[in-house]
């Protein structure tokens, strides 16, 4: 009994095997992943304007950071915005300070939200489920009232400042088109990044302690130590959107530091679907759309995000692209049954 | 023989309650020791504290001498002692063969070096490999690309010693590894195990006496967290006080009759 369900439900012969395996292993690095990203944000550029895109792609980046915190490692955090908002800060601040240089604000704007990363995650990265999300959002919290009152006379408080970076060569991020072309440059390396990274033994790694932590510390890892890389890197690349942000903006205010903000970056996970690099996409652009155009026909906006989380936390579990990826899986397993059963027909 | 692993009066409290209470043990090279005792008897305590799930109240440990008493966990098995678990633990949302990929490479440093841990692909031929090698052990390789969660509980038993075994351990601890499991599943495991108990040293914790009589040379019997007897299984079970603890004073004679009759 328990035989012939495996030959139905399983590629049937052992030496079938390992070519099952290694045909799974084309899937990796396709180009057209690349291509089909651009393409699709190329193609709604034209429907909404160049401006718009590049936020939504700012937050497509803000988004993918977030989930491989949340999605990957199953980590929920309610303070995220923190590192978008430091990046921002650094950023602007360096160039409002310090130089104009774009780049070199984007690296430090990168390189001061990684290290708060890596100071807040030495007792962040300790806690799991409902503490890790509150001491996230008390980290949040501190830092918007950090840069709200107490350090008023350079973050100019509630009112912002004004950012405007100087000219490198052809690279004048005041340019509409330069500033769209350099965030999708900046997409497709976080995603190629990242896609690297959850395809590695690390992604193994961060998924197995999403699923069971001991477990994982008996495989002889300290997990301490994976924890704390994958929250140094989210907190980075969360900061590298915020850095874009301002750039795009040419503005920083600490609403780029608002906890309330946190919603939309949880929402956009789930919606696309989490633990998934084309669900934090997805659900990302849809965010967006929602909450950039809802609001213009629909006074109370956020009600229709509450009915929206109700019928994906009860229907679509895992998303739009999980939900989506689940049906074409399926499909797959069927047709492999159907050719198993009549190859098992034949051979009898 | 040289000994590997030595508890000193190892104890445990639990609030009030001793789990464990000072308890001496040693366990030489090459060896399959048992330990059976009634539930609630601290076996599984006893377990948690050799590796490393949690501290102990008093006492001191010692892997191949070295002392092992405050150290976590992950260096224990660095050491070669592996475990597993009572309740199957393997990681249900993967399929089967990345279950493996993580103990297949922890001892290979080419593969932990950060490069290769974070940017090469787990689709990688050697990996792979590994994992298939692993797999073929336990007997699960037709079942690589299975999702986890959709394994019988004896092939997930059967997957979890392949996890452990794949971690090259000196010193394997398992935990109930019959526990669960039909008739047919269990002659798996005990087959794996015997084949496997030439190149390592067990330690097996276990209710169903009768099935592991035949593989271990050596029993010890715990009881409200003391070991009340230790040496030959033949000459364990026929023991007295160890009688009266598992089976009760009236059974002695049926379940030693039976005892002899399975075995």
């Amino acid at each position: 009994m328990n035989e012939k369900k495996t030959s139905s439900l399983n590629p049937p012969s052992k030496e079938e095997l390992p070519s099952t395996l290694t045909n799974f292993q084309r899937k990796e690095y396709r180009k057209i992943d690349f291509l089909l990203i651009a393409a699709g944000f190329l193609l709604i550029t034209p429907i909404l304007s160049v401006h718009r895109v590049t936020d939504f792609m700012i937050f497509c980046i803000f988004a993918m950071s977030f989930d491989l915190l949340y999605g990957y490692m199953g980590r929920l955090s309610f303070g995220h915005m923190l590192f978008l908002g430091t990046g921002a800060y650094s950023c602007g601040l360096f160039i409002k300070y310090v130089s104009g240089n774009p780049l070199i604000a984007i690296l430090v704007g990168i390189a001061v939200a990684g290290l708060l990363g890596i100071l807040l995650g030495l007792i962040i990265v300790r806690t799991t489920g409902a503490c890790f999300a509150l001491i996230n959002l008390a980290f949040n919290h501190i830092g918007f009232f950090l840069v709200l009152s107490p350090l008023r006379e350079i973050t100019r408080g509630e009112d912002g400042f004004g950012v405007s970076a100087s000219k490198l060569g052809f690279l004048n991020f005041s340019s509409r088109p330069i500033m769209f072309g350099s965030v999708l440059l900046c997409l497709l390396l976080v995603f190629y990044l990242l896609k690297r990274l959850t395809s590695s033994p690390f992604g193994i790694m961060i998924r197995s302690i999403k699923e069971d932590e001991t477990r994982v510390r008996f495989l002889g890892y300290n997990t301490f130590l994976y924890k704390w890389i994958t929250f140094v890197l989210a907190g980075s690349l969360a900061g590298l959107a915020g850095t874009l942000s301002a750039l795009n903006y040419n503005y920083v205010n600490p609403n780029s530091m608002d906890v309330h903000s946190n919603v939309g970056v949880v929402f956009a996970c789930l919606i696309g679907g989490a633990g998934n690099l084309y669900g934090a996409l997805v659900g990302g652009v849809v965010y967006m759309v929602i909450s950039n155009f809802l609001p213009i026909y629909i006074h109370r906006w956020e009600m229709f995000l509450g009915f929206s989380l109700l019928i994906i936390t009860f229907r679509f579990r895992k998303g739009i692209c999980g939900y989506l990826l689940g049906l074409w899986e399926h499909g797959a397993k069927k047709r492999l049954i159907e050719r198993s059963a009549e190859q098992g027909v034949a051979k009898i | 023989m040289p000994e590997i692993l030595a508890a000193e009066g190892l104890s445990k409290h639990f609030g009030g309650l001793i789990a464990v209470n000072k308890v001496n043990l040693s366990i030489k090279k090459g060896e399959v020791a048992g330990i059976i005792g009634p539930n609630g008897s601290g076996k599984t305590t006893f377990f948690n504290l050799l590796s490393g799930f949690f501290p102990p109240t008093e006492g001191r440990m010692f892997l191949f001498g070295e002392e092992i008493t405050h150290m976590p966990p992950y260096q224990r098995v660095m050491k070669g002692m592996v475990r597993t678990f009572q309740l199957v633990s393997v990681f249900n949302s993967m399929s089967v063969w990345e279950n493996l990929v993580l103990s297949g490479i922890r001892f290979k440093e080419r593969y932990t070096s950060a490069r290769k841990f974070f940017f090469l692909s787990t689709k990688d031929d050697e990996i792979q490999e590994n994992c298939l090698k692993a797999l073929r052990l336990v007997g699960l390789e037709s079942h690589a690309s299975t999702l986890t969660s959709e394994l019988s509980y004896g092939s997930k038993r059967l997957l979890e010693i392949g996890i452990a075994l794949s971690l090259n351990p000196k010193l394997l601890l398992l935990d109930e590894p019959l526990s669960g499991l039909s008739d047919v599943e269990i002659s798996e495991v005990l087959n794996l195990l015997h084949r496997i108990k030439s190149d390592l040293t067990l330690v097996i914790i276990e209710h169903k006496l009768s099935k592991i009589v035949n593989l271990v040379d050596r029993l010890c019997v715990m009881n409200e967290g003391h070991i009340i007897c230790e040496g030959n299984p033949n000459h364990v079970l026929c023991d007295p006080s160890v009688r009266e603890c598992y089976w009760g004073k009236e059974e002695i004679d049926q379940g030693l009759l039976q005892e002899k009759a399975s075995a």
